[in-house]
């Protein structure tokens, strides 16, 4: 027995050493026979008829793809598969829990007589550990308590056990330690470990949205005689929505369908459609499993179907737009946005102060300069008159009433957009989409500057109206170089020439500043630039990419204002931050 | 305000008529069913909510009660502790079932209750006492509220309040002035809401989700697009019409009947209501549906029970059927989960005939993966306990076969 244990210490230490080393570098390994290991996602690869292997897709960090971390490297994936089959999780998390305490027990006599010590120490593991099997899911912690979280239609898990754990890389000996134990769980359930043949590092091509697979729409027959007519409507409007989140709106969809037509004059090219609206293939790939458009010999045309969407949304557009805007005004969901912040934002914020009718505050323990609200203070007076059995009606500083006040800050938004050709296609999209969102779900100003080839310009003045807004967005087009130096100083020329509250700037690039204002130096000049933007008291936040953060921490330094770094230029990761950061300015105002 | 049973029916408003009668029905009944109409200017959702005030059945209460006590079951501070017998004594009354109305700009006193002003000045025997607001004397009732969203924006104290009293079925109310003790109260009252999510300040869930979430059933109004219905309704406001209608006199007789045949059919429902059980195999699959899908409000799948079997009742059905359920899905979902998840879930049914017949999931892409699943791997594999500790560690380099 005692040699056993001295085994497997032994054998939890070496696979802990040899962790240390392959995670390190990015890769993963195969851990005995059934289990993989690795800091990413893993999938199989059905596409090459090679079975029995697992792909580590090494763009895809495990904690930040399953459990919303921000930093990478933080968690260890392991997957134990074996025969598909149920596998109790709240029945193996016990049985995890109670390994790791037996086994520290092995690796460290002393903790045998310190109970307590030992059962925290295996409970603060147990909080970071993550466990999924086809049967539900959660952290060994909330396992043993019985709380089981659903298994969901996403979840991995239903022919292996999923396990994430957040350990340092001192703590990777644990890794043998629990696949052990699971493996052990697995055979005790009288099902079979699988044998992983091989593992291969590489990307995972971003599963595009494939919508096609689970839309109904009603104009195509359903098979069956006795089929019922489903609520159909639902299917055409999600379909409207997914496209407009890609187009833009009814109006763009209308001109996407348009080069669809029969008529070949009024036909553009798919290169000239890609520099708006970005890449569109996996979009014409699914609108045909849909049945909208079909191949013929002059291109891809609108089937009878795709007419009769095309009419569906010329009768309906009042409706679909409304439901569009719906759509821009959610809160993106999948919790945290991916990205860091650095640098932190200080600014003076002045609020302004509305009356609230709809409520009345007694005896108010400041100063009180608000209105006094008569019928309130009177009922007040009456009521105390009486109880103190006064007989007439005396009214007491203590029965006075005031009107609430409401404070708000105003926050209007200037967005810097960079519209150098780099930023075509879905970084466009998801800056003007930022742009409409902020518009649909606040009370305040917007205005959109951008700057490309050698110039810059405004494309949005300050405004409240959607039509504004979308007719200004619809005149970018990313092409050229990237001026930042001149778009800055457009902004803020902007900014200070119109009536503004609380003016935060906010500038969105994926590049570098390549034309210069001023002198030469195009880097030189955006920072001096730069530098205008606290002297006209505007609040400033940039959100850049990883691979520029060292230039840009400058340009926020010299702007008095942030930096946001985020993996990618998408809608949520935009929305997230643009929304935190104003939450931040109201709440700091005084 | 045009009678309820003139008012032009077309498929975009058609759900809202039948939410209205089910929530009257469930309301009679003694529970409420809390509905929401979201949709442009002009789709009629107030009208129609507005126009059921006609048609609403008479209750019996304890004669005078504020609170509108049921004589069978008092709950009001005054009456509660009565027995049978001091009820008698006082009487009862038949009253229409309340129609209470709260405005955007409305404050906490007037929607829950403040100190009763008349009895306060009253000359000969001034008393200070509680006057119940409009929720609770909304009891047994509808409380109507026009645009929900911005009394959600403005009054965040009046929307704590409507989250007590929906939270629950029935629902609570404390009612607190300074100087005099607060009053707890049961209110059982059917919440019916109205707003136009395309004005300021927004849809109701980005305001303030869990009021959202408290409604059982959204309905989504559609304009009418037929010229028919359009031109119908434009006759029926015609300021002709309505002097024609005027002078004639008779109109007031004709309508009173219609309304009157309604009411006697809501009452009628609503003994049913009472008996009416979703049968197992529909519980099952409601059941079914929230844990496949995840979802996360259990109120959804109640409502959806409580829908499905008003829905049969309006139909005039004796038994609740799978169709039932599925039209509910929508209504009830549709502000709950996100445009993609009700789509699929729509879609994920496979009904066939219209009659309660094979229900089932559709299950393809399960199916896809058992077929591949088994041969992906081989289940021979050997055991971490049962290697050296030379064989415990692969990497892809000494896994793949060189000649390969
Ligand atoms: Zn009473």
């Amino acid at each position: 027995m005692a040699w056993m244990e001295k085994s497997k210490v032994d054998k939890a230490a070496s696979v802990g050493n040899y962790l240390g080393l392959y995670l390190g570098q990015g890769q993963g390994v195969r851990l005995g026979e059934s289990t993989v290991v690795s800091c990413h996602a893993h999938g199989r690869m059905p596409e090459k008829r090679v079975k029995g292997q697992i792909k580590i897709f090494t763009n895809r960090d495990a904690g930040k793809c399953f459990l919303d971390f921000v930093d990478e490297g933080q968690v260890v994936h392991i997957d134990v598969f074996h025969r598909p089959g149920e596998i109790e999780p709240i029945e193996l998390a016990k049985a995890i829990f109670w390994a790791l305490n037996q086994y520290f027990i092995v690796k460290d006599p002393q903790l045998q007589y310190a109970e307590d010590e030992r059962f925290k120490i295996t409970a603060d593991y147990a909080t970071r550990i993550f466990v999924t099997t086809g049967m539900g899911k959660g952290t060994v912690y909330n396992l043993m308590q019985e709380k089981v979280e659903a298994f969901g239609q996403t979840d991995e898990g239903y022919d292996h056990v999923h396990i994430l754990a957040q350990l340092q890389k001192e703590e990777y000996y644990l890794v043998y330690v629990i696949a052990e134990v699971v493996e052990e769980f697995i055979l005790n359930n009288e099902l079979k470990l699988a044998r992983v043949r091989n593992i291969t590092h590489g990307n995972q091509k971003m599963e595009e949205e494939s919508y096609a697979g689970y839309m109904r729409l009603p104009w195509k027959k359903l098979k069956g005689q006795n089929a019922r007519q489903l609520p159909d409507k639902e299917n055409v409007n999600q379909l409207i929505i997914k496209l407009a989140e890609k187009f833009g709106g009814v109006e763009e969809i209308e001109e996407f369908m348009e080069n669809y037509s029969t008529n070949i004059l009024k036909r553009k090219g798919i290169e000239q459609q890609k520099k708006k609206w970005g890449d569109i293939e996996n979009d014409l790939e699914q609108l045909e499993e849909l049945g909208i458009l079909r191949d013929t010999m002059f291109g891809k045309v609108l089937t009878k179907q795709g007419q009769a969407l095309k009419d569906f949304v010329l009768t309906n557009k009042c409706e679909l737009e409304t439901e569009i805007r719906r759509n821009i005004r959610k809160m993106p969901s999948g919790g945290k946005g991916r990205y860091k912040k650095l640098g932190k934002s200080e600014s003076k914020m002045s609020s302004v102060e509305l009356t609230n009718r709809n409520r009345t505050i007694n005896n108010p323990d400041k100063n009180w300069s608000g209105n006094l609200a008569v019928p309130e203070t009177i009922i007040q007076a009456k009521k105390n008159s009486f109880l103190r059995g006064d007989d007439h009606l005396v009214i007491k500083k203590d029965d006075l009433h005031y009107y609430d006040k409401k404070t708000y800050v105003p926050v209007d938004i200037c967005f810097l957009i960079d519209a150098s050709g780099s930023m075509a296609g879905d970084k466009r999209q998801a800056a003007c989409f930022l742009a409409e969102h902020l518009l649909l779900s606040g009370k305040e100003k917007v205005a959109v500057v951008m700057f490309q080839e050698r110039t810059s310009q405004v494309v949005v003045p300050f405004t409240r109206k959607q039509s504004v807004l979308k007719k200004g967005l619809a005149t970018i087009n990313p092409a050229g170089l990237t001026p930042l130096a001149s778009g800055i100083m457009t902004a803020v020329d902007l900014i200070k020439n119109t009536r503004v509250k609380n003016p935060l700037l906010v500038l969105i690039t994926d590049g570098l500043p390549n034309t210069p204002l001023w002198t030469m130096d195009a880097k030189a000049d955006a920072l001096e630039a730069a530098s205008k933007i606290p002297e006209a008291n505007i609040s400033f936040i940039c959100i850049g990419i990883e691979a520029y953060r060292q230039y840009l921490e400058k340009v926020a330094e010299k702007a008095n204002g942030v930096l946001y770094v985020v993996d990618d230029l998408n809608k949520d990761n935009l929305i997230n931050i643009v929304r935190t950061e104003k939450k931040q300015l109201q709440n700091a105002r005084q | 305000m045009l009678p309820f049973y003139v008012l032009e029916r077309y498929e975009g408003n058609e759900a809202l008529f039948n939410l209205v009668l089910m929530s009257i029905v469930s309301t009679y009944a003694g529970e409420p069913l809390h509905v929401h109409a979201e949709g442009l200017r002009g789709t009629g959702k107030t009208t129609i909510m507005r126009s059921a005030r006609g048609i609403l059945p008479p209750i019996e209460r304890i004669k005078g009660c504020i609170y509108n006590c049921d004589p069978y079951d008092p709950h009001c501070p005054q009456h509660r502790y009565l027995s049978q017998e001091e009820i008698e004594a006082i009487g009862t009354e038949m009253i229409p079932m309340p129609f209470l109305e709260i405005s955007h700009s409305a404050k906490v006193g007037t929607v829950a209750g403040s100190i009763d002003l008349a009895r306060l000045t009253d000359p000969n025997h001034p008393e200070a006492h509680m006057l119940p607001g409009l929720i609770p004397q909304a009891h047994r009732g509808i409380l109507f509220i026009d645009e929900i969203n911005r009394l959600a924006d403005t009054s965040p104290e009046i929307t704590d309040i409507l989250l007590d009293v929906m939270g629950n079925k029935p629902g609570h109310l404390q009612i607190e002035e300074a100087g005099l003790p607060a009053v707890e109260i049961i209110v059982n009252v059917s919440v019916w809401a109205a707003s136009n999510p395309d004005e300021d300040p927004g849809p109701l869930e980005e305001i303030r989700r869990q009021l959202s979430d408290r409604f059982d059933m959204v309905c989504y109004m559609g304009r009418p697009h037929s010229v028919d219905i359009l031109s119908n309704m434009l006759a029926e406001n015609s300021h002709q019409k309505k002097t024609r209608l005027y002078k004639q006199r008779k109109v007031v007789q004709v309508d009173e009947s219609k309304n009157e045949a309604y009411r006697q059919q809501i009452v009628r429902w609503a003994e049913q209501y009472d008996k009416t059980e979703l049968p197992d195999f529909l519980r099952n699959f409601i059941a079914r549906l929230y844990i496949k899908h995840n979802l996360e409000s259990i109120r959804a799948i109640e409502a959806m029970q409580q829908g499905a079997v008003l829905r049969s009742l309006i139909k005039n059905r004796d038994k609740v059927q799978i169709g039932d359920v599925t039209e509910t899905i929508p209504l009830v979902l549709k502000h709950r989960v996100d445009g993609d998840t009700l789509v699929r879930i729509i879609n994920d049914l496979d009904t066939r005939g219209s009659k309660e017949g094979i229900l089932s999931f559709k299950n393809r892409k399960d199916k896809k993966k058992e077929e591949e699943e088994p041969e992906y791997f081989q289940h021979d594999a050997r055991s971490l306990k049962d290697l050296s500790r030379g064989e415990l560690i692969n990497t892809e380099k000494n896994l793949t076969p060189t000649d390969y």
